[in-house]
């Protein structure tokens, strides 16, 4: 039987499309195993969903909507949507990290996260990535790939047991915290001063 | 109990037109909602639009005003209802998820009727068509898992198997071959009626659907496979309508359309697991009870005959969506390399298929073995939901 767990660490897309695309399924997955998880595995499992979205949101904001800000027609108007959508559910993530997976609003506040989220990243793929992709050429999504790759590795969402290197410590603390480290990183990878 | 819509009152038509706020419904869970609720909205929405196109074709033959008329005031409440059933599906779920679910409907909705279908000839006709819908589910999950990176029991639970079926390059016959004999409306069991229009109804959807969605993908792949299965939708559409006696009159059809929204609505009332869609499925049946009453009188007066002469005199036991897995496996073992010839079925490859196939495939592989392909080289091997076991056919296995 083929390991079910999704692993964004070990994929082979460099395209940056390519890997945004499936982080969105990655990350349908891990609510899926939020919501399926017995309460005292949820607050781990939680833990790397938090993971993933602040890598995959921080990767938006760096790469793809000044992209589309600077390169699409409406492309303002566009980012900006999508930047507001960003604003409400890093609230909401927010507080959840703060309440913690015993709180008795838990299960009601994932509902309406995950809502957000989901609603977000269809809007992303049907408003930015069909017009992203009509304006860049392979080598340069590959180019902004690298952004997302340096930050992926950051936040391995399935780590196999012994090989829990240095790099599941990297992303710690609440998620304004982690998303300031994938920042660096993105910045890092892409040549740009942080 | 029993049931006979045609003894039943229903709601006066002039009390069924509905506002914005009663049009806007709420749709239904993405991530978890019951697969087969998803299943039967899909289902609805098909027979909802053959009740309105079909409408249109009569209208458009149909040289009497106040006739005319009446159509139209019948046909804006079914336009209404089709709104309301296809806008429970959720904007969030991807076209592709969308397209998943309606193959989902296409192999346990035609496997069910293939399992209560009484005629042997119209059995075999459901029998020939749910292998290949089966085949093409298989396709479209291998589709997902490589441009969405989901695993397609995520749409269709555990509920339907996922795994090949008749292989959909060999799908492609010459058109003379799918047309299949009609039943005999003098003979045929109301039952019989009821089934092929509603097939030909859900296989039409499909097709509808396909034509309109598949370019607006971006990906060369996903774009060519929806190119290749919408044509085997046109196949499908052109198999299960020639299956109805084209000798019907108009108001023995449009007796019939009715009478099979009534039998649907009245099914999925019995056996929906949501409280608020089974409320919509009860309302639309009071709908189309008097949707069937005006079809009866207009029956009467320009046919000439008695409804309960073409009717059943009560309703059937109720379609279920439920799993077809045993069901399917044994088809697949015994029926996979069917192929059709004239209005019946073979097993060889003959000469006018092998020369569809030819002229078709232009030496290359079709984009159903692509997707295999390039999904094997991108996630290591093909997606599969194999709950029962390994595939019934040994060559096919992995």
């Amino acid at each position: 039987m083929a390991d079910g767990h999704t692993k964004p660490e070990t994929m082979q897309e460099t395209d940056v499309i390519e890997l945004l695309l499936a982080q969105h399924g990655m990350i349908r997955n891990l609510f899926d195993e939020v919501e399926q998880a017995p309460a005292d595995r949820r607050q781990e499992a939680f833990t790397r969903l938090v993971r993933l979205l602040a890598v995959h949101e921080t990767a938006e904001e760096e790469i793809v909507h000044p992209f589309a800000r600077a390169e699409i027609d409406g492309g303002e108007g566009v980012a900006d949507d999508r930047l507001a959508e960003e604003r409400e559910a890093k609230e909401l993530l927010q507080h959840m990290d703060e309440a913690g997976t015993e709180d008795r609003d838990f299960t009601k506040n994932l509902l309406m996260l995950r809502a957000a989220v989901e609603a977000h990243a269809r809007s992303e793929e049907r408003y930015e990535f069909n017009k992203i992709i009509q304006h860049t050429t392979a080598a340069q999504r590959r180019a902004m790939g690298a952004g997302v790759k340096a930050a992926e590795a950051m936040a391995p969402t399935h780590p196999d047991p012994g090989t829990e290197s240095a790099s599941k410590n990297l992303l710690v603390g609440t998620p304004v915290a982690m998303m300031d480290r994938a920042r660096d990183a993105i910045r890092q990878a892409l040549g740009k001063r942080s | 109990m029993t049931f006979n819509p045609l003894r039943e009152r229903g709601i006066p038509l002039d009390k069924q037109l509905r506002n914005w706020r009663e049009l806007n419904v709420a749709p239904i869970d993405a991530d978890h909602a019951d697969p087969y609720t998803r299943c039967r909205i899909i289902t609805m929405n098909g027979i909802e639009v053959e009740s309105i196109l079909f409408s249109h074709q009569l209208a458009r033959h149909c040289p009497d005003l106040e006739l005319k008329q009446q159509l139209a005031r019948v046909r804006y409440i079914e336009a209404q209802q089709q709104k309301v059933v296809n806008w429970l599906l959720p904007g969030l779920a991807s076209v592709l998820e969308t397209t998943i679910a309606y193959e989902q409907v296409a192999v346990d909705l035609t496997a069910w009727v293939a399992r209560m279908e009484p005629d042997e000839y119209l059995r075999q006709a459901y029998q020939f068509g749910v292998l290949e819908d089966f085949d093409h589910l298989y396709r479209y999950a291998n589709l997902y898992e490589m441009i969405e990176h989901r695993k397609a029991e995520k749409i269709v639970d555990q509920l339907t198997e996922v795994m090949p079926g008749r292989p959909t390059i060999r799908h492609h016959r010459d058109p003379v071959d799918n047309v299949r004999e009609p039943y005999d409306r003098s003979s045929a069991a109301p039952i019989s009626k009821l089934h092929a229009l509603t097939i030909m109804s859900a296989e039409q959807q499909t097709m509808n659907f396909y034509m309109n969605v598949g370019p607006t993908y971006m990906e060369p792949i996903a774009r060519q496979l929806y190119q290749e299965i919408g044509l085997i939708e046109e196949e499908h559409v052109t198999h299960y309508e020639s299956l109805v006696d084209p000798g019907e009159s108009w108001w023995e059809m449009l007796l019939n359309h009715e009478y099979n929204e009534c039998y649907l609505y009245h099914s999925f009332m019995e056996t929906e697991s949501d409280p608020k869609v089974k409320n919509i499925w009860e309302l639309h049946l009071n709908m189309e009870l008097e949707h069937l009453r005006l079809a009866a009188e207009l029956f009467k007066k320009h046919d000439g005959r008695d409804p309960e002469q073409v009717c059943a005199p009560e309703l059937p036991a109720p379609v279920t969506f439920e799993p077809n897995k045993a069901y399917l496996r044994e088809l697949i073992a015994t029926q996979i390399d069917y192929t059709t010839l004239g209005t019946g079925y073979v097993q060889d490859a003959h000469e006018r298929f092998e020369k569809m196939q030819e002229a078709l495939m232009g030496g290359e592989q079709p984009p159903s073995e692509r997707v295999i392909e390039e999904n094997r080289a991108k996630s290591g091997e093909d997606y599969r939901l194999e709950t029962e076991g390994k595939h019934p056919v040994r060559d096919l296995r992995r």
